[in-house]
């Protein structure tokens, strides 16, 4: 007996263990035989202690305590590997079955990317307003330097209601009213219905707008491009887009620009979608014009300031790739949970 | 518009080939949408907005590009040659109404023949998308595409009293227009009139009356400025909308008609072979007259966010035919004629920055001091509804605001009607004509639509507002979320058919996440919702703010619903502004003991009294109280059922034992039996 003993033990043990391979049983056999609680090889070991010398019991000792160690973690290691091929098959789960189907409630997409929208100017500091559904003419029109028998009125095909209101035809009546109740600086955007008296495959009676507006001492058009190429770059994230500015007409903005990014489906090489031109025309928008500003109140010598509008909707279908406008308004609730 | 190459080209003096045309012009505002190549050039489609009829034309084009490109504008040459005769002796102009016609200039042309124009001429309406007609029409419509100044050509012979007057129609005066219809009209139309009736309806369409046709010897050739707003008003009534109405309605320009008049007069004798009479009658009684504007280039530069050297402001102005001055800082300029658009500072800024180009200024974000952004609390209130909903498993859905009339009406019944109902003056179609008052009704056809696609489970809500109107006229607009389940609902484990349970369920935790007061439930909603299934919710000064229930037979046959659905509807203007901070409680150090107690009672003994019965009873001891079981049917007396509820003991600062439950077990069942008639087993 002495710690040459236990090199032969060890020996064997990784004899037997190497033989049992990765047979459950066998793995088993061979703990039973060394590490068993009632008649393992460890127990005589550990029973010998006493009879060994006193001075070699502590060489004996340390290696033992080693040995058992060792044979545990190997036996350990032996039993995970046998384990595959140990439970019986009618105790496996296939773990290939679908889980339990716990149903995620969705979003409509048009709302899905208002939130993403108010993020982005959140951060910038910008307040998010609402307003009527139901206006009156002045602010839809009038605040707007668009007088009755204007030529844009021909976009705004309206629907009255009782009395003299309409249902608001943009999101812009809330700018005026904000303008006319609040002193600059003002930075807002403005998300909500707006309905326009129009329906075709591009057009719904009823649709979303987001408006923004910033007002301010010293504002110029650059502060407008860089604030939109800000804004687009965050929201077409991953699609990394150019963004074009045109000079366009807007009865409530001098100067107006049309603000096209290229086209997410053929990265600007020209597509069905954007007509072969390789452009997405996105939004509109432009310095606010100094009528606005005296109309509703605001000293348009002091002040500049630029306004933005885009259409929820649109930017919902380029997104997801929804081609038909009126889908969104169907009700159906599959068109929502793919967006889950 | 369309607009031919080959034609802008003839105006134009640069070294810039198509593509470079395309690209400065839609760079400067005039949006090249399509090019098509036919034949030897090119039909441009460019979208003109409202705001430039001066661009509305071949020239006008040329000249926009000319600055866009740096080339050349080139003059217009509009001599002719004229016989000795003179027009004036020939006919006479009046204008009666100069408020409504600032200027007429006629032209007689004697000797026409009705013919085809030549191919080339036809060639070019046909690509700018106007019918070539005969000769004469065909030169004023080629003149129009070409300078933007409608003309129109009366036979002269047919205008009674070779005469010609401008002035507000008489009322009830019939005139029939080319387009062959009898327009009745009013005073505040103008007409053209000769001695003794109206012959045209003035810058929006000729009379049939005076039309020239296979007799037409001699021609008087109107070209003549029209107010804007008289065209468009009367273009809208009669809706008609012609190449003239178009360009006089966004203004035309007023010094063009003499000049247009001389194209006109000398293409028509070029190809009918007809001669010019001497001289043009020109009735001229608010002349233009021109306005300086002034402004700073510093200014400019600032409000740019680039600063713009003085040589490029004026090759732009003087491109554009402004006449600038330029006096140090300062630059004084005369927009032209045909710029009605022209106004103030701010319309010169942008003609310059749109030339030098959107692309040219740099973008700088603007520096802000800027406080975090702050959202509406309207819009805080309807999303975290809206997330609520989301939460329970539901999918939104959006639809039209607008509803049938016949539905309307029904809504009176339903308990959270508004008020009085907003109606469309004009709506698109009559099931499309009163604005909601209810959000259910839009839902309860979303379902019938899904359902019938052969879906058998729903689980949807709307989000949206609802709108009513007082006896004073005031508007009013009300935040509502709406939902709809049926079938096996948004698929919840252990449910297979939805019931008023899970609707329940459902709208409690909408209730709660939305932050809705305390909430009181009474029996209500029918005839919309079954009378045994159906809810109010009341809030504590009584106002209904939800209805929520298993949809009535006769309204689910109503909209051909075959499956049961359930409903309800909240009041989310109702609930708080704020949501309350939960607040944390200690969690328990000592175990809990349950215990079960199963009472038997009458069916019109409510759960919530019983409940509220044993909180009041035990409440110090018992930390929970949950429905278990409910039993009825065999073994129980009609109308009779057993309800088994389970309390959670505990205590705060040491283990409960059990013979204390028992105890208190005991305790409380004598206490629910001296307060109710009911029994325990």
């Amino acid at each position: 007996m002495g710690v040459a003993r236990l090199d032969e033990v060890r020996a064997a043990f990784l004899e037997d263990l190497g033989q049992a391979g990765k047979d459950a049983s066998a793995v088993e056999a061979v703990r039973v035989k060394y590490a068993g609680r009632r008649s393992g090889l460890l127990l005589d070991l550990t029973a010998a202690l006493r009879d060994l010398p006193k001075e070699e019991r502590r060489d004996y000792g340390r290696a033992l305590n080693d040995l058992k160690q060792d044979i545990g973690k190997c036996l350990d290691e032996a039993r995970e590997a046998s384990i595959s091929g140990a439970a019986a098959p009618q105790d496996m789960v296939d773990i290939s079955l679908p889980g339990m189907a716990l149903t995620r409630g969705a979003e409509h997409p048009v709302n899905l990317v208002r939130r993403k929208i108010e993020e982005i100017f959140l951060r910038m500091g910008y307040d998010v307003e609402a307003g009527p559904e139901i206006e009156d003419d002045w602010h839809n029109f009038e605040a707007l330097n668009i007088p009755s028998d204007h030529p844009a009125r021909d976009d705004h095909d309206t629907f009255y209601v009782t009395g003299d209101r309409l249902l608001r035809t943009h999101t812009s009546p809330v700018q005026a009213r904000v303008m006319e109740n609040r002193k600059p600086p003002i930075r807002i955007i403005v998300p909500g219905k707006v309905y326009r008296r129009d329906s075709d495959l591009r057009h719904s009676p009823m649709f979303h707008q987001i408006e923004g507006l910033l007002v301010d001492e010293g504002i110029s058009f650059g502060n407008l491009k860089a604030t939109l190429e800000t804004f687009l770059h965050a929201l077409f994230s991953g699609h990394g887009v150019d963004v074009r500015f045109r000079p366009s007409y807007f009865p409530f903005t001098e100067p107006s620009a049309e603000v096209d990014i290229t086209c997410i489906f053929c990265g600007g090489s020209g597509c069905a979608v954007c007509s072969r031109s390789g452009w997405i025309e996105i939004l509109g928008s432009g310095m606010v014009d100094p009528r606005v500003f005296e109309r509703v109140g605001i000293d348009s010598e002091r002040y500049t300031g630029f306004a933005f509008g885009l259409g929820l909707d649109r930017v919902a279908m380029l997104m997801y790739g929804i081609p038909d406008l009126r889908q969104l308004f169907s009700g159906d609730q599959r068109l929502t949970r793919q967006f889950a | 518009m369309k607009f031919d190459l080959e034609w802008l080209r003839e105006y134009l003096e640069t070294d810039a080939d198509a593509d470079t045309l395309a690209e400065r012009l839609t760079h400067c505002g005039l949006l090249v949408e399509t090019r098509d190549e036919v034949d030897s050039t090119e039909v441009w489609d460019i979208e003109v907005t409202t705001n430039r009829p001066d661009a509305m034309n071949h020239r006008g084009l040329a000249r926009e590009a000319a600055v866009a490109v740096k080339g050349r504008l080139k003059t217009l040459q509009h001599e002719l040659e004229e016989t000795t005769e003179s027009a004036q002796e020939l006919a006479a102009v009046e204008i009666r109404d100069p408020d409504l016609c600032s200027r007429y200039v006629a032209r007689v042309i004697r000797g026409v023949r009705l013919i085809p124009s030549p191919q080339w001429l036809q060639d070019r309406l046909e690509r700018c998308g106007v019918r070539p007609i005969n000769a004469i029409v065909d030169a004023t419509n080629y003149v129009l595409l070409e300078t933007g100044q409608p003309l129109h050509a009366f036979d002269l012979d047919r205008l009674a009293g070779r005469r010609i007057v401008v002035r507000r129609a008489n009322a009830g005066e019939i005139l029939e227009t080319l387009d062959g219809l009898e327009r009745k009209l009013e005073t505040d139309d103008l007409v053209i009139a000769d001695a003794e009736r109206a012959v045209a309806l003035a810058g929006v369409m000729g009379g049939a009356d005076s039309e020239i046709g296979d007799t037409t010897i001699d021609v008087l050739l109107e070209s003549a400025h029209f107010d804007a707003l008289s065209v468009r008003r009367s273009a809208r009534r009669f809706a008609i909308h012609t190449e003239a109405s178009h360009r006089f309605e966004r203004g035309a320009d007023p010094e063009m008609a003499p000049v247009a008049a001389d194209l006109a007069a000398r293409l028509i004798a070029e190809l009918t072979g007809a001669k010019v009479c001497r001289g043009q009658i020109d009735v001229c009684p608010k002349p233009w007259k021109p306005t300086d504007h002034e402004f700073g280039i510093s200014a400019l530069g600032r409000f740019a966010g680039l600063e713009i050297s003085a040589s490029e402001v004026e090759r732009i102005l003087a491109g554009l035919e402004f006449a600038p001055r330029l006096d140090g800082d300062r630059v004084i300029c005369t927009p032209p004629s045909f710029r009605g658009d022209i106004e103030r500072t701010a319309d010169l800024y942008e003609e310059i920055i749109r030339h030098v180009g959107y692309e040219a200024i740099p973008a700088e974000l603007p520096i802000l001091g800027t406080p975090p952004g702050r959202r509406h609390p309207n819009w805080q209130l309807i999303d975290r509804g809206r997330d609520a909903a989301v939460r329970a498993g539901l999918a939104e859905v959006v639809t039209w605001a607008f509803i049938e009339p016949q539905v309307d009406r029904r809504l009176e019944d339903w308990p959270l009607c508004p008020g009085k109902s907003v109606s469309l003056v004009n709506p698109l179609a009559s099931t499309q004509a009163v604005m909601r008052r209810s959000l259910v009704p839009s839902l309860l056809g979303a379902a019938r639509e899904t359902l019938n696609q052969g879906e058998r489970s729903l689980a949807l809500f709307e989000q949206g507002r609802v709108f009513s109107v007082d006896h004073e006229g005031e508007m009013h607009e009300r935040e509502r979320l709406a939902l709809v389940l049926s079938g096996g609902g948004a698929g919840w484990p252990g449910v297979d058919r939805v019931g008023f349970s899970e609707l329940k369920g459902v709208v409690e935790n909408i209730l709660r996440d939305t932050a809705f007061p305390d909430i009181g439930w009474r029996r209500g909603g029918a005839p919309w919702l079954e009378q045994s299934e159906g809810a109010e919710l009341v809030d504590a000064a009584g106002r209904v703010i939800g209805v929520c229930g298993r949809l009535g037979s006769e309204e689910a046959a109503r909209w051909g619903l075959k499956q049961d659905l359930l409903v309800a509807e909240l009041d989310l203007d109702a609930a708080a502004a704020e949501p309350v901070l939960p607040k944390f409680r200690p969690l328990p150090r000592f175990p809990a003991i349950t215990a079960d107690m199963t009472i038997e009672h009458q069916l019109d003994l409510p759960y919530s009294e019983i409940e509220a019965a044993v909180w009041d009873l035990a409440g110090e001891r018992i930390e929970k109280v949950s429905m278990e079981a409910r039993y009825s049917g065999k073994g129980l007396p009609a109308g009779h059922v057993r309800s088994t509820l389970r309390l959670v003991y505990r205590h705060p600062d040491r283990s409960l034992t059990q013979e204390e439950v028992n105890e208190a077990q005991e305790g409380l069942r004598s206490a629910l039996s001296g307060r109710f008639d009911v029994q325990f087993t």
